[in-house]
């Protein structure tokens, strides 16, 4: 199948290598051209051009601004696609904009799903991401065998924006998670107790989790480079907060956690993993 | 003075009534034609757009809803202007938004205040409101007898922008003080002791404020009638975590009370006064 690949960093080169591993013919627009070398890969000078050649389009990038300008502004996805064609949204963004976007898409009978993922960089590179899927469930059967080269759990959440909404779930639970270790670290070390054997003795108790394993782990090493950059975290905790206050649903721990976000960043860790969490604490 | 006033709601008519007492000329327009005819029973004068009222004035004055309504009524204030216009903005939006639109309407030749406002409706009719104003020096003092006519405490506080900052520190500060202030009601209901006794002696030390004083008195009375909605409180607060978030600025206190008034929106108390965050305490612990 051709298949179009439009994000190339951290997440979508591994994806896009995978799905041309598996047999596609891929091609590949940039805003920056050099991030695609070293893909076997066609460049296409515009996301318009991508889309004329290709059956399904996949996007990873960053803001929402990002997708909507490469589905639907000048030169956009939505100029070069034909009627029947799919476009799957793996960036995490609002619900409200995926929905928007499908929609407007929708009017050239351009099918869309928004499909973001969870499971990071290590994820993406072994193809074994989570994905959460909003759209029409025969649109998702369509792509389901691309899907399959680059994650182990796909699951079908709901309509359009659905897939949106699981992964401002996932946000909230994961980064909850890595303030709780971090709190937890602290009071360890504050106690003076050593941190790296309280983690490894809670490792076999109620309290294990995968953060705490990961994240957890890198606080002990005190290992901040990133893993995931925290700056992501902080877009996404804007996203989810917005999407609670439009639902007027109460978010306590969510709205903490965004503040801990918000001193993270005024320290300048933005670019470092999320774990140093550990040391805004630290810095009180 | 030939003032302009966009804006006939809650806070902007008596605001613009208030203009019109202090002898200036006042052009008005709103977006319901209904809601202007209280003024032109009063003697202001009608405009069929924000273009015809600047066209007519040497301020106009904005009182409007949101940050898109002032940028929309600014641009047509723009078309309209004549040399030396001053554009005075007295919404509640973000100092984000208001410092683009400053630097809009100075492309096109014309300085801009932001000068929101704080003391509620009964403030905008007594003529006692807090104006907290932000632009350059020679604006506002053009600006200054109109704002004498609406308000008592009239403070300029810094560059373009700084108004709305000043507005943004109100909210934190009115909004954390009714939770603290429904939080030490609900504590003393819940103990079995006497929430009227318990404002009485606090009032003679150091928490004594002005949010013990007359909100505390109303949510003893349990009257939540507004007043100030929660729903525009609310909308108040998320600026203000707006803002934190492109700062990089940790509010703890600011971000669990904007949590309260999401609540209180998505149960339904949007209508009512911010002081029925009580309520909602209430019901969170089981006391309703």
């Amino acid at each position: 199948m051709n298949v179009g690949f439009i994000g190339l960093g951290v997440m979508g080169r591994p994806m896009a290598l995978h799905l041309q591993r598996a047999g596609h013919t891929l091609f590949v627009w940039s805003r920056r051209p050099a991030s695609a070398e070293g893909i076997p890969a066609t460049l296409c000078a515009s996301p318009a051009e991508l889309g004329r050649r290709c059956e399904v389009v996949f996007t990873v990038v960053t803001a929402c601004a990002d997708v909507e300008n490469i589905c639907l502004g000048e030169a956009g996805l939505i100029e070069g696609l034909a009627p029947g064609t799919v476009v799957v949204d793996c960036s995490t963004i609002a619900p409200e904009t995926a929905r928007r976007i499908a929609a407007r898409l929708g009017e050239k009978q351009i099918d869309m799903l928004d499909a973001p993922v969870s499971g990071g960089a290590q994820g993406a590179i072994d193809a074994t991401l989570a994905i959460m899927a909003g759209g029409k469930a025969e649109v998702l059967a369509r792509v389901q065998p691309l899907l399959e080269c680059l994650g182990k759990r796909i699951v079908h959440v709901g309509p359009s924006g659905a897939g949106q909404v699981a992964k401002a779930c996932n946000q909230m639970i994961m980064v909850a998670a890595i303030q709780a270790s971090a709190e937890a670290m602290r009071l360890a070390a504050a106690a003076g107790v050593d941190c790296g054997k309280v983690r490894q003795a809670l490792a076999g108790g109620s309290a294990a989790s995968r953060v705490l394993d990961v994240m957890g782990g890198r606080m002990v090493s005190r290992d901040f480079s990133a893993g995931i950059e925290a700056r992501l975290h902080h877009k996404d905790f804007g996203l989810l907060l917005d999407a609670a206050r439009r639902c007027g649903s109460l978010t306590p721990v969510a709205a903490v956690v965004g503040q801990q976000l918000n001193a993270l960043m005024a320290q300048g860790w933005g670019r470092d993993d999320t774990s140093s969490l550990l040391r805004v604490l630290e810095s009180a | 003075m030939n003032i302009g006033f966009l804006g006939l709601g809650i806070m902007g008519r008596p605001m613009a009534l208030n203009l019109l007492k202090g002898g200036h000329t006042v052009t008005v327009w709103a977006r319901r034609a209904e809601s202007m005819q209280p003024l032109l029973d009063a003697g202001a004068r009608g405009a069929a757009n924000p273009t015809e009222v600047a066209q007519a004035s040497e301020v106009v004055i904005s009182m409007v809803a949101d940050a898109p309504d002032v940028a929309e009524v600014m641009r047509a204030v723009a078309a309209g202007a004549k040399p030396g216009l001053v554009a005075v903005d007295m919404s509640t939006i973000a100092p984000a938004a208001a410092r683009q639109i400053g630097e809009e309407l100075a492309a096109a030749g014309i300085d801009f205040i932001d000068a929101p406002v704080s003391g509620g409706e009964v403030g905008a009719i007594a003529g006692t409101l807090s104006i907290m104003a932000g632009g350059s020096e020679s604006a506002f003092a053009k600006a200054r007898a109109a704002f004498e006519c609406m308000g008592k405490n009239i403070v300029h506080v810094g560059e373009s922008g700084a108004g709305q900052v000043t507005k943004a520190a109100n909210q934190i500060l009115t909004g954390v003080g009714v939770l603290a202030v429904a939080e030490a009601m609900a504590f003393a209901a819940k103990n079995g002791v006497e929430g009227s006794k318990v404002r009485e002696a606090l009032m003679g030390g150091f928490a004594a404020s002005r949010i013990l004083e007359n909100h505390g008195q109303r949510m003893l009375d349990r009257n939540f009638k507004p007043g100030f909605k929660s729903w525009m409180h609310e909308k108040d607060l998320n600026i203000v975590m707006q803002t934190a978030h492109q700062l990089g600025l940790c509010l703890p206190a600011s971000a669990a009370t904007a949590q309260m008034f999401n609540a209180m929106v998505g149960s339904g108390l949007g209508e009512e006064d911010s002081i029925a965050v009580l309520k909602l305490l209430e019901r969170l612990s089981g006391q309703a």
